[in-house]
């Protein structure tokens, strides 16, 4: 293979040295540059793009051989559900006419219901810490940076970066995400930080004599109007009050299955509090 | 033609590094790159560019969308500290080079970590280990597979 850029007359460790400065220079500028993110999440998405295929193929094997037996089984406990589901449905549908005329009653007009777009995931970058999905919707579809992503369940994450065909999703679990959520049924803001665990997120600074107890849901509280409020997030899964901390330690559940996430909704609010969102 | 099967097979092993398949793989998979960079480095007779490999590992980060340079920056010193024994490495049958491979795996995955710690974007967790020791576990059913695609496609003249 040819020496590019380096003669081979320098020694070794000396060229070693120079990328050595080249990659510190390098990591400085991506750091402080968003748009360097961007730019190679586009060179990237080649490579992405054919690492979806193959999952994809890995998912249909997986599915050609599950066998009849587990397919009728599966059947059989999913018409079962469904039988079950039936009248909390009912009563879903009897609350929300209710919740439509105490909102006209209180003559505040209901919040409008956003655009999404479904998404599917097509890479992956599970590190502990870094929890990053690259999706394949970009701002050719009108994602942007900071955009809410949901998937079944409830909140997922959101864009942390965009190319013109990909985006890439920070989860919730990520060590550098914090979202803005309230206990379900009270307005008391909290916020809720990943810990670069999957299954683990946690509330922070909250007093060891808080009133949170294990089992409490936790939806977005709509502060910061990044996500908009009321999106299921987790439930507290534990609160341990440690004599020596001057902090509880409070760990949530997230609602959404974050390891398993194999297509996600990509939200936009609605026209009015969004108005260059939508394409 | 030897160029076009060594960029294919970076291709394929930047995707497998990519791929959506859930937390376990994540956790399990070795890092096919560093493992075909040292598969190069060890069987062909030429010295391998730092610069390449550089550029290798920045696509990487690329595809991995974390902090650009890490996996660039630990490949080369992987490759020089290969470098600094190769003699000795191209002297063992491939199981025995099975803990130079496990060393030098390592070193690449802890340089990874400590780049992206100083970014300040990662915790530590036993489980970074599990990679470099799988990674060195199939080194050799990887040469094997690799010596024998080089035969099929009479590519022995590196």
């Amino acid at each position: 293979m040819p020496a590019l850029f380096f003669p081979r007359r320098y020694p070794p460790l000396l060229r070693v040295a120079v990328l050595i400065l080249l990659t510190v220079f390098v990591s400085v500028s991506s750091e402080k540059h968003p748009n360097i993110g961007n730019v190679s999440l586009t060179i990237a998405y080649p490579v992405q793009w054919i690492s979806m295929q193959g999952a994809r193929l890995w998912r249909q094997t997986d599915h050609y051989l599950q066998s009849r037996a587990a397919l009728e089984s599966e059947n059989v406990r999913l018409r079962a559900e469904l039988v079950r589901a039936q009248p909390k449905l009912l009563e879903a549908d009897i609350l929300r006419d209710e919740n439509r005329q105490l909102l006209a009653l209180l003559d505040s007009i209901p919040h409008p219901p956003g655009k999404v777009a479904v998404a599917q995931i097509i890479a992956q970058n599970f590190a502990p810490g870094s929890q990053l999905l690259v999706a394949n919707l970009g701002t050719r579809a009108g994602v942007f940076v900071g955009q809410p992503v949901l998937a079944a369940g409830g909140v997922a994450g959101q864009v942390v970066r965009v190319s013109p065909e990909s985006c890439q999703v920070a989860l919730l679990s990520d060590l550098d995400s914090s979202i803005p959520v309230k206990p379900a049924g009270s307005d008391t803001p909290l916020l809720v930080d990943g810990t670069g665990n999957l299954d683990s997120l946690t509330v922070p600074f909250q007093p060891r004599n808080t009133p949170l107890k294990v089992g409490d849901k936790l939806v977005t509280s709509g502060l910061g109007g990044r996500y908009p409020a009321g999106l299921n997030v987790g439930t507290i899964s534990a609160v341990i009050h440690n004599g020596d901390q001057p902090f509880a330690r409070i760990a949530v559940r997230p609602a959404v299955h974050l390891g398993r996430l194999g297509t996600v909704l990509m939200l936009w609010d609605s026209p009015a509090s969004q108005p260059a969102a939508a394409p | 033609m030897i160029v076009v099967v060594v960029v294919l097979g970076f291709f394929f092993a930047l995707t497998a590094e990519a791929i959506p398949c859930g937390p376990f793989y994540a956790l399990l998979h070795p890092d096919f790159v560093a493992l075909l960079l040292l598969y190069w480095a060890i069987s062909s007779a030429s010295e391998l560019s730092f610069t390449v490999v550089w550029l290798i590992g920045l696509l990487q980060d690329m595809v991995l969308g974390d902090v650009l340079g890490a996996q660039a920056i630990a490949g080369v010193v992987m490759i020089y500290l290969l470098y600094t024994g190769i003699a000795r490495v191209r002297s063992l049958a491939s199981w025995e080079q099975l803990f130079f491979i496990f060393v030098l795996l390592l070193a690449h995955r802890l340089l990874v970590w400590l780049w992206q710690a100083w970014a300040g974007t990662v915790t530590w967790h036993f489980s970074l280990l599990l990679g470099p020791l799988i990674g060195a576990l199939l080194w050799p059913l990887f040469t094997l597979t690799l010596d024998y695609l080089r035969h099929a496609l009479r590519l022995n003249h590196t």
